[in-house]
């Protein structure tokens, strides 16, 4: 790990992201932990881990809504560094749509890495990964095989209540009027990607849509997703620790890589 | 030639959304025969509406190039507009026909797309949205000379008909009528002749006719005995049993709306009438069963689950006798006076519930509370129309006091059935229904 | 309330009393001819201060519904009357919640804006309305209105326009943070107007002695600058307000130079239909943009800030076109909807920073 060239923290409301990166941007470390209410001592923690590995000190960005409480570090929101993040693991420039727990983001990337333009959803759950969770917990419909009991579906059962209280009480009452339960699950999937088709207003048409953030893990999401915006979606690897690299990279000394 | 005039006359107006609520009722009970009706067999009237209305919406779609058009707010003083031969269209109701076929979402998705937020009325977002995506259950809509905006129901409609007159590029006229604390003030009362002055002026322009005072007194005339008959129609539900729901009045009420001031519209009601008068002397009840207790109902319909509200309630034995909503039309042009139009219409429009205070609109709930025999009252607090809804916390704790009869404020949208929450609203009015027992 | 004190003084000291007055536009010059003091009610920000505003639903907006809580709980009881504006549906329906239904016990009074204000009609209502208003404020006052010290009134008011539009337009070369400015701008909506009118000329002595320590310039349009965290973060990350289109602020500045019409009353009516465009008047959306795109232009703004309060239909109406006029000019926008909240929420921060980085290039190159 002697290549380690900067630090990247992602300090999220649900999980807490630690990553180093060499020179040319590549991912060498990684710590993902669920969030302590203390993050200062996590952070410390986490950071001391990775820069034990690589046996010096190393210039630490941050981002997430813990990011001031990182000592030390340069601080940079996750609009920002989700697009540097983004631009470097896939080596254009494009739109991102970064789905969190509370948060989804869209954010239109420039040709050397900048942010264009973002949108986020507004401060209720609606629309965020948050959503999904509670409601799929309400059904009992575990996260393993989830995108093979969406995409077996054979017809979405339409969800219109886009509040989470109130989309939890239309699906009990659909649950108990019998309608299948794939395609209520499918439904809620494609309720979510229109919110976040909304999002995405003005994008021009045709692009490919780059991927990050923890609900990027469901293939369920990423189909409804793609055929919301009707066009190709691509999940970027290792699609949570997106906003970390971009910290990563903000401090990475020498110009940025491409 | 006269004969196409009257046809006209009974088509060309704009469509109300019955039509579309009848459909919408009559698929309903198709799809789900199990479910019992509530309600006793409909209205022989029925089928008149239906036709007059289905005329009135063909003729509309040859209406833009044959005649001017006009575009209107609910309480504009359409008379003028009538008179030198406007074919009129209500927005409103044509949003309220996309909100009963609940294509609403998807048109305000289009409008919000552009930035507009989801908490402007959904009238609008439906209406805006419709002319982006070209979606209407009626097919089209003639493209309007003019536009007729008249702010005694909100300032909303004025800001929505600005957005209107950008898009189209035509004529505005507006009727700004000064909100009524207390009694009005001859000034105020002023302003608003001055300004149906230069209405006129406008309408004529773009009508390319002069007004004819002697038949604008008679269209006056006509619209006044409108207001009257819709209000004697709404009066036979004073009966007991009421001999139909307040539902059918959100029905009914298309012709008052959209075909004021015309003779088509009063003979209309005049059949009503004598049926309904008729179902009263043979005792026939809207309802099938018992009416066991009798509601008012205050604000917009909710149009896309007025059938699923009422059938909750129809087959308990509630029925509505009486909504603030349908009385509004009997009221529009009751105090006009077609020896004086303008002054009196001034008056008129300016005085309707929703352009005056809240001691007014008390007094006018605890009128029909009593006159109708109400023992309970159901408030649509209605997230799109602020200028309806505010106030109605303080009115339903009123009601329940100075009348003892029991309440509900029942959370909803007029248009939206997104801020809609169909189990919750079915437990809140179960509640209240347990609360009569 | 810390204006309180400052409210009795004004009494006991002057022997003025003193009118509460609801958002947004009124002919204050009316009142201090008639030596009333004028004190604004924006809510107040914070957390409702009773719990009447349960008896307004959640989706009215929270000016209107801290308006109820404040008035109920007592909060305005040092003043002597209430002036409701007609500014929207919602504060039209309060007045008469507030003063029919409890809430507000002592006089109501009510100011009607004409819309479409060019048409002769609307102008001879304006006139007849502020000769209505003076009589109820001549009762309150207990004296009548001399048409000199109307006259007076309208020549202070002008000057603190005046003052206020230096200070505006010349922002980018006074040294002072943004939360600074607007306190002092702000204070106009309590103090007496000459005691306002000394604090911003004091003010302007410092015009381009330096400049804002943050240095990427933004305009701002939008209802009122609250909660004042807002303009911290904006500063801390490196922005300032170079440009503003607040209904609280620079909406009500006049900038029409001409000299008044010698009838008082008509030099009055051209002053309130002199004000900048505000959609809470239904102001034509032509005019409107090109007053934010002159704004925009003369400001050098790198950004748009659009910050309204949630609900508010006459803001949000409006919307819709301001995206667009920005966008064709390129240049990016940030849109922010708030409920007088104390606190900024987390996300809003992080627009307000993201945004900053944004149009500042941060981040785009180590
Ligand atoms: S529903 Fe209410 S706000 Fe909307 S147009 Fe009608 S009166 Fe105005
Ligand atoms: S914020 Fe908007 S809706 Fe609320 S009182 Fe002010 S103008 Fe009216």
């Amino acid at each position: 790990m002697s290549g380690a060239a900067a630090i990247g923290v992602d300090v999220g409301s649900t999980t807490c992201k630690v990553v180093a990166i060499d020179g040319t941007g590549a991912l060498l470390d990684r710590r993902v932990e669920p969030t302590d209410p203390r993050i200062e001592r996590q952070v410390e923690r986490l950071v001391g881990e990775i820069r034990a590995t690589a046996g010096r000190e190393l210039p630490v960005g941050a981002t997430g809504y813990g990011r001031k409480r990182v000592a030390g570090a340069r601080a940079l929101t996750e609009i920002t560094c989700h697009a540097r993040g983004a631009f470097a693991r896939a080596g254009r420039a494009g739109t991102l749509v970064d789905m969190g727990g509370q948060d989804t983001k869209v954010i239109r990337i420039g040709p050397s890495g900048e942010v264009l333009d973002f949108a986020m959803n507004d401060k209720c759950a609606a629309g965020t990964g948050r959503f999904l969770e509670v409601i799929l917990g309400r059904l009992q419909v575990p996260f393993e095989g989830l995108a093979e009991l969406v995409a077996g579906a054979s017809r979405p059962v339409p969800v219109s209540s886009t509040c989470t209280v109130f989309a939890e009480s239309e699906v009990i009452s659909l649950v108990a009027s019998d309608e299948p339960l794939d395609g209520i699950v499918k439904g809620l999937h494609v309720a979510l990607a229109s919110r976040v088709a909304a999002l995405a207003r003005g994008v021009p048409a045709g692009d490919e849509i780059l991927m990050s953030g923890g609900v990027a893990l469901n293939g369920a999401m990423v189909a409804s997703l793609r055929e919301a915006l009707s066009r190709p979606v691509r999940v970027l690897p290792d699609p949570q620790l997106t906003g970390a690299v971009g910290a990563a990279l903000s401090v990475l000394p020498g110009p940025a890589p491409r | 030639m006269i004969l196409r005039r009257v046809q006209y006359e009974a088509a060309a107006r704009a469509v109300g959304p019955f039509l579309a609520a009848l459909d919408d009722w009559r698929q309903r009970r198709r799809k789900r025969p199990a479910r019992e009706s509530p309600f006793a067999p409909p209205l022989e009237s029925l089928r008149a509406l239906k036709d007059m209305m289905m005329v009135h919406y063909l003729s509309g779609r040859y209406a833009d190039g044959a005649v001017p058009v006009a575009w209107v707010t609910s309480g504009f003083p359409v008379e003028m507009l009538r008179t030198l031969g406007y074919h009129t269209v209500y927005p409103e109701n044509h949003a309220a026909i996309c909100g009963v076929q609940r294509i609403v979402p998807a048109l305000s998705d289009a409008v919000e797309a552009q930035g507009y937020s989801r908490d402007l009325c959904s009238y609008v977002r439906s209406d805006l949205g419709s002319l982006d995506t070209g979606r209407s259950p009626v097919g089209r809509l003639p493209r309007p000379d003019l536009l007729a905006c008249c702010t005694n129901i909100c300032q909303t409609v004025l800001y929505w008909y600005r957005d209107l007159a950008r898009r189209f590029d035509v004529p505005l006229v507006l009727i700004d009528t000064p909100f009524i604390y207390g009694e009005p003030a001859p000034h105020q009362t002023r302003y608003v002749v001055d300004q149906l002055e230069e209405a006129i002026v406008v309408s004529e322009r773009v009508a390319k006719r002069p007004l004819d005072r002697e038949a604008f007194s008679e269209t006056v005339r006509l619209s006044r005995e409108g207001s009257d008959l819709w209000g004697q129609c709404l009066d036979t539900a004073r009966n007991r049993p009421a001999p139909w729901t307040g539902v059918d009045g959100f029905f009914h009420l298309g012709p008052v709306v959209a075909l004021r001031g015309t003779e088509a519209c009063n003979a209309y009601y005049r059949t009503l009438l004598d049926e309904l008068k008729d179902r009263v002397s043979r005792g026939i009840g809207g309802l099938k069963g018992e009416e066991r207790h009798r509601l008012l109902w205050d604000n917009l319909p909710v149009w896309y689950a007025t059938r699923e509200i009422t059938t909750l309630l129809g087959s308990q034995g509630f029925n509505f006798v009486c909504t603030t909503y349908t009385n509004a039309w009997a009221e529009a042009s009751s105090l006009i006076d077609p020896a004086n139009p303008m002054e009196s219409g001034a008056r008129s429009y300016s005085q309707i519930m929703l352009n005056r205070d809240l001691p007014n609109k008390l007094r006018l709930l605890e009128r029909l509370s009593r006159e109708f025999a109400v023992d309970g009252a159901v408030l649509h607090s209605d997230r799109s129309c602020k200028p309806y809804s505010i106030g109605q916390i303080d009115l339903k704790d009123r009601l329940a006091r100075d009348l003892g009869i029991r309440t509900l404020l029942l959370e909803a949208d007029h248009n939206d059935p997104r801020s809609w929450a169909s189990e919750l609203a079915a437990n809140r009015i179960g509640a209240f229904m347990e609360s009569f027992s | 309330m810390t204006r309180e004190p400052y409210i009795r003084r004004q009494r006991d000291e002057h022997g003025r009393k003193s009118v509460a007055v609801l958002p947004v536009h009124y002919p204050k010059e009316l009142l201090t001819a008639l030596d009333l003091l004028a004190v604004e009610v924006w809510g107040p920000p914070g957390a409702p201060r009773s719990d009447a505003a349960g008896r307004i639903q959640a989706y009215v907006c929270s000016v209107v519904r801290n308006a109820l809580a404040f008035l109920a709980s007592g909060g305005a009881d040092v003043v002597d009357a209430a002036l409701f504006p007609h500014t929207c549906d919602s504060i039209q329906q309060l007045a008469t919640l507030a003063s029919d239904f409890g809430g507000w016990k002592k006089p109501t009074l009510t100011f009607l804006h004409p819309k479409d204000p060019g048409r002769p009609s609307a102008r001879r209502f304006l006139v007849a309305e502020l000769h209505a208003l003076a009589g109820r404020l001549e009762a309150l006052a207990g004296r009548r209105l001399d048409p000199e010290r109307l006259t007076a009134a309208i020549a202070l008011h002008d000057e603190i326009d005046l003052h206020r539009a230096a200070l505006l337009d010349g922002r980018a070369t006074l040294p002072l943070d943004d939360r600074a400015l607007y306190a002092l701008l702000r204070r106009g909506e309590w103090l007496w107007p000459e005691e306002h009118l000394a604090e911003l000329q004091a003010a302007r002595a410092k015009l381009g002695t330096g400049r804002p320590a943050a240095s990427i310039p933004v305009l701002v349009t939008g209802y009122v600058p609250e909660p004042s965290a807002i303009l911290e973060i904006l500063n801390g990350a490196g922005a300032f307000v170079a440009a503003d289109d607040y209904a609280a602020v620079g909406r009500r500045v006049v900038r029409d130079r001409r000299a008044p019409a010698t009838d008082p009353w008509e030099a009055l009516a051209d002053r309130q239909l002199a004000a900048p465009p505000c959609p809470t008047r239904v102001a034509d959306q032509g005019p409107r943009m090109r007053h934010l795109e002159g704004l925009a232009e003369r400001s050098g703004a790198r950004g748009v800030l659009v910050h309204v309060v949630k609900f508010c239909e006459p803001e949000l109406f409006d919307v819709p076109a301001i995206r667009r006029t920005f966008e064709a000019r390129g240049i990016p926008l940030l849109y922010l909807e708030g409920e007088l909240e104390a606190q900024l929420s987390g996300q809003a921060v992080t627009r307000i920073e993201a945004f900053v980085e944004m149009i500042s290039g941060a981040g785009g190159a180590a």
